[in-house]
């Protein structure tokens, strides 16, 4: 018996070339791509649609890929707010991966966007090894989650840039400390930035698009 | 259970590079990064269901586990990453941060997940040799 040896080559190779075509092809027509990951609930949904509503009212054409196992709730949620929207359905698939992707921005009039939100299907954990090729990634996380929700997922809040803590209006009444979950981040991402919000009413929203690299001119909600 | 969908990559990109080695594989060596949020058992197990039918049926994955190392732009450290907990029982986390001067820092290695080698029986090479 003896060995073969491979170069090395990255089993997920395909995935990676499809991430960089997909990052290519929304670079190329200077389109601002942000993918946001959480949990089922996290109000991943709630939160695009207050971006959506105040980058349009900044005059952004805002697209979005709605991302679900089933259905197209987001998708219409989306378009009900403005956004040039297409509907997902991974099915037994507990991710999004760029081959997906691909396929939804052939479905979007990009050459009418200037920023792209694509909202992965409601899952913390399997998208994180899936690289979709948009510029920026955040995670939202609800204070529901309990206030162990950081430090139970160590390896994923290690390397996310920015997180979102949804719903603190509902801390009290859940018994969970929202600082809580901000000291466990900066435990394990001493440079990554963690807001706190209130998607349903927009508190946050604007600190959260900063923070992506969005100048909102209008600060009236 | 995204390892379902990983091992499935595995199979379809190693089974062609496999085209020209006429021997039984034993076993299928993979480098995963430990920055990869990827569970060893979920690996081995799928690769045990999804080889069914193909070539490297009754092969077995290995995974080994490759550390973190980073690279600091600010004080030209390159080395092991610094982490935090173990003591739980859930394994120390890397931090990417520089453990010497604190800055930012990329990632050298920890993110990688390659099949390193595989291992053959010598039988296609001995009837090779018998001719």
């Amino acid at each position: 018996m003896h060995d073969v040896r491979f170069k090395g080559e990255d089993i997920l190779a395909r995935q990676l070339e499809l991430a960089e075509a997909n990052y290519r092809r929304l670079h190329e027509r200077r389109i601002r791509s942000v993918s946001v990951l959480g949990a089922i609930g996290s109000g991943k949904t709630t939160l695009i649609e207050r971006a959506i509503e105040r980058l349009s009212r900044d005059g952004l054409r805002v697209g979005t890929i709605a991302a679900d196992s089933a259905g197209d709730d987001d998708h219409r949620r989306f378009m009900a707010r403005g956004a040039l929207s297409v509907n997902v359905n991974t099915q037994d698939d507990c991710h999004l991966d760029a081959h997906t992707v691909d396929h939804a921005l052939d479905e979007l009039p990009l050459d009418a966007l200037d920023v792209l939100f694509v909202e992965n299907v409601g899952n913390l954990i399997c998208p994180a090894d899936f690289p979709l090729g948009t510029d920026r990634e955040i995670v939202v996380i609800s204070v529901t989650e309990g206030d162990d929700m950081v430090r139970k997922h160590p390896k994923i809040f290690a390397q996310t840039d920015l997180v979102v803590v949804n719903k603190v209006d509902l801390a009290a009444a859940v018994d969970v400390d929202p600082q809580r979950l901000v000291s466990d981040y900066a435990t394990l991402n001493p440079h990554g930035k963690i807001v706190l919000a209130e998607a349903k009413t927009g508190r946050g929203v604007d600190d959260i698009l900063a923070l992506l690299g969005f100048e909102c001119t209008n600060t009236q909600w | 259970m995204h390892e379902y969908a990983v091992v499935d990559e595995l199979i379809a990109s190693l089974l062609p590079r496999l085209d020209g080695i006429p021997a039984t594989v034993t076993a299928v060596f993979v480098r995963k990064g430990e920055l990869r949020i990827l569970s060893d058992r979920a690996l081995e197990n799928a690769f045990e269901l999804l080889a069914r039918g193909t070539r490297l049926e009754g092969a077995r994955l290995v995974v080994e586990n490759v550390p973190a190392v980073v690279h600091c732009a600010a004080c030209a450290y390159e080395g092991p990453a610094r982490y935090v907990g173990g003591e739980t029982g859930h394994g120390a986390i890397p931090i990417l941060d520089c453990p010497r001067c604190g800055s930012n820092v990329s990632i050298v290695s920890g993110r990688e997940l390659s099949v390193d080698r595989v291992a053959i029986l010598d039988d296609a090479v001995a009837a090779d040799a018998s001719r």
